[in-house]
């Protein structure tokens, strides 16, 4: 009688622990992903932002259609070879699927524009824009605004922000545009820190490294191959920033990228040396800044 | 009443003549040299020949924690039972090695014993180093004594907690499994196989990390004996060293030329180094002589499978290239590949030569312990710094991806591109965040002000 009430309990609390041994492993999981702050057009907090998943596209209804946006912004050159002439893609300088804070995410995008922007001295819309980068960044023809290509770019761009309404933004920057003006640069300098710390991938001399297709692993960063003199990318105050908190990549364990943070002399140094390289002209270039002076570190 | 004191008094009887046979083992079973020679630590090619030998040895790996001193210590291993420190093996007198007679050294390195006769866990592999020539342990004494900087640094206890802590039992584990031995050379193999075989089994101590351990924590095999488990692969600290063998999930898709660049560079056209094999490199075999490392390529060419284990790697044909280039996400795996790893990784799972690794035919991918392409997904890895390459490169950790996400993209990967392997469950990804979470803590002493110049 006793020996049957201990074995009992103990066939209880053995098979107890052993069940919340398993549950409590399946619950062992990844914590919660910090939250950005949503803020509306007063610039109040009202919400919580966190990037949508990537295996959350496949229960969205236009799945097709935000998945192709995905492949165009990735694979920009490859599948849209009328379109780019060069060996961009969206994603060369749109970090981590653009949900990269500071690493020119599209996370505000769609909600950002249209907007005036100070180089065409109007206000342009997403379409505009966006061909903006294939004439200028990707050296090549815009796409027709109303093609299958310009749309899915755009569905990609509106389900990172799904879950913002209308007049929210997530509280972020797109850049960090520090004032470059402020360091003076020495590009000879820059050279040393290419050679140490952008060559491996980009080359020693700007030109890239291909995969077995032929398609580019890394973008030139000059020559026929790269942006055009009319990216902003070519242009100092917009490259430094994006230098100093996405290049290099793959050299520490912090995700997304395995970034660094370089110092800010460190990124006008190497953006010193790398922008103003022999790279495509830019017909369009006499249409910049209309009635205003062109800024200092255009190349035009 | 009678019988329970009958037999606590003999469970007492016994008890104290297990410890004080315990006790008595350093003494007989690994005592100090008798006629030790005399070492001119002072001569400066045996020095030279000393610090080759103690980079082979890779003293410093383990006796060094990052951020510390040379040779100061202070580093964490975990074991089941708590994490160990490694010890200052620097000259220091007080804190190091200082007052070490060579006989004191030759003991320690290679019977594990330490002056004042206490036994040395097993973390130090003293049974790889037994087989080490006079000659090399001598010149690495005169390195250590003369060579190294000393550095005042006491030693760290260890957190095995009492009763476990307590050190004498670990004399019947020396007993047991750390039998005096000599290097017996193979008269099927050729001399450069041999060599190769010395320095794996000995100096280089490959198995420490690669060989399984048995019941009692010990290498399951110290040399290529008919068992086939020397150097068939093992978990340590959530991390696989795989199998080094010459049979399919070891090094049966890696040409010597292969393995010899491996351990030169930390690198190949396909694969890198992480996880404790960066540090390997980083520290010990990229100053391996060439002849050296050549040797031990061809010795492990020569290893025969493990009985019952594919002699060949036999991969399928690729389907995820085409699928992936295609945009055929369908599946949670393809989708979260295409969004957190194909940037680096490609489409193609061919990564970028010597900058990104493939995945593609990558034998830790398809190894029958997925371990290390967990952990290495979920905490990131380095590739060693060498001075074959400019830039050491980094995987980030994926750590803030879910169970869920990392076990369905760790499989699609796994099954991609021909790779064909065991099925990785969310379960499993949860154990590997408990060993990540709990991956020993190392000890560094806080740096004085006296430090900043």
């Amino acid at each position: 009688m006793n020996k049957g009430f201990i074995s009992v309990v103990l066939l209880i609390a053995g098979s107890a622990s052993a069940a919340w041994a398993m549950y409590s492993n399946s619950f062992y999981d990844a914590p919660p992903t910090p939250a950005l702050e949503v803020v509306n057009a007063d610039g109040e907090v009202v919400g919580e932002y966190r990037a949508p998943l990537a295996r959350d596209i496949l229960s969205e209804e236009n799945a097709e259609d935000i998945i192709y946006g995905m492949r165009l912004l990735n694979e920009t050159s490859r599948l849209l070879p009328d379109n780019v002439g060069n060996g961009l893609n969206c994603n060369s300088c749109h970090m981590a699927q653009g949900k990269r804070p500071l690493g020119a995410p599209y996370i505000n995008t769609v909600g950002d524009y249209p907007k005036f922007m100070p180089r065409s001295q109007a206000v342009l819309d997403l379409t505009q824009r966006i061909n903006g980068c294939f004439r200028r960044s990707m050296n090549g023809e815009p796409l027709p605004d109303d093609s299958a290509e310009m749309h899915a770019m755009q569905a990609y761009m509106a389900w990172l922000a799904k879950d913002l309404e209308p007049g929210q933004r997530v509280n972020i920057e797109n850049m960090d545009y520090f004032k470059v003006g402020q360091y003076t640069p020495d590009p000879v300098r820059g050279e040393r820190i290419y050679s140490q710390q952008c060559a491996a991938c980009h080359g020693q001399n700007g030109e890239g490294m291909k995969d077995q297709f032929g398609d580019y692993i890394f973008p030139a960063l000059w020559g026929d191959e790269s942006f055009n003199i009319g990216a902003g990318m070519a242009r100092l105050s917009r490259a430094a920033p994006f230098v100093k908190h996405n290049m290099p990549l793959g050299v520490s364990l912090h995700a997304p990228l395995g970034q660094i943070e370089l110092s800010e002399q460190d990124a006008v140094d190497v953006s010193a040396y790398f922008t103003v390289k022999p790279r495509p002209d830019f017909p369009d270039k006499i249409f910049d800044w209309p009635g205003v002076p062109n800024p200092p570190d255009s190349r035009y | 009443m009678k019988a329970v004191k009958y037999l606590v008094a003999m469970g007492l009887i016994g008890f104290l003549l297990i410890f004080a046979f315990a006790k008595s083992v350093p003494y007989w079973f690994a005592p100090k040299m008798e006629n030790p020679p005399q070492v001119d630590i002072h001569n400066p090619a045996l020095i030279a020949k000393g610090e080759y030998y103690a980079r082979v040895a890779d003293c410093v790996a383990c006796h060094t924690a990052p951020g510390g001193k040379p040779f100061a210590g202070g580093l964490g291993m975990q074991t089941p039972l708590g994490a160990i420190y490694s010890t200052n093996i620097t000259p220091d007198p007080t804190t190091g090695i200082g007052n070490y007679s060579y006989a004191d050294f030759e003991r320690a390195v290679r019977r594990g014993v330490r002056p004042d006769h206490t036994a040395l866990y097993p973390a130090m592999p003293f049974v790889s180093y037994m087989i080490a020539k006079d000659e090399e342990i001598e010149a690495m004494y005169a390195y250590f004594m003369s060579a190294v900087e000393p550095v005042q640094q006491a030693n760290q206890a260890s957190t095995i907690p009492w009763p476990a802590s307590m050190r004498w039992p670990v004399s019947l584990w020396h007993l047991m499994y750390a039998q005096p031995r000599e290097f017996q050379p193979n008269p099927n193999r050729t001399a450069q196989e041999n060599h190769g075989a010395y320095l794996v089994e000995g100096l280089a101590h490959c198995g420490a990390c690669h060989t399984p351990r048995g019941i009692g924590f010990q290498e399951k095999a110290l040399y290529d004996d008919t068992s086939g488990n020397f150097l068939a692969g093992s978990v340590l600290e959530g991390w696989f060293a795989k199998s080094l063998r010459n049979e399919g999930v070891g090094l049966e898709t890696w040409s010597n030329a292969d393995i010899v660049e491996f351990l030169r560079t930390g690198r190949t056209d396909i694969t890198a180094a992480f996880g404790s094999m960066a540090e390997v490199v980083e520290h010990s075999t990229q100053y391996f002589t060439a002849p050296d490392l050549e040797a031990m390529a061809a010795y492990l060419s020569s290893l025969a499978p493990k009985p019952g284990r594919e002699a060949t790697w036999q991969p399928q044909s690729d389907t995820t290239t085409a699928q992936l280039r295609n945009g055929n996400f369908d599946s949670p795996g393809a989708i979260i590949y295409a969004q957190e790893c194909a940037a680096c990784h490609r489409m193609d799972g061919m990564g970028a030569p010597r900058v990104f690794p493939a995945l593609a035919g990558n034998s830790i991918v398809f190894a029958e312990d997925p371990s290390s392409m967990i952990q290495v997904t979920m905490a990131g890895g380095r590739m060693p710094h060498t001075e074959h390459d400019t830039m050491a490169f980094a995987m980030p950790g994926f750590y803030h991806l879910s169970n869920q996400d990392l076990a369905d993209v760790l499989n699609f990967i796994r099954n991609g591109w021909g790779n064909h392997g065991s099925e990785i469950t969310p379960r499993d990804i949860a154990r590997m965040r408990k060993i990540v979470d709990n991956a020993p803590q190392h000890f560094v002493p806080p740096a004085q002000e006296a430090d900043y110049e």
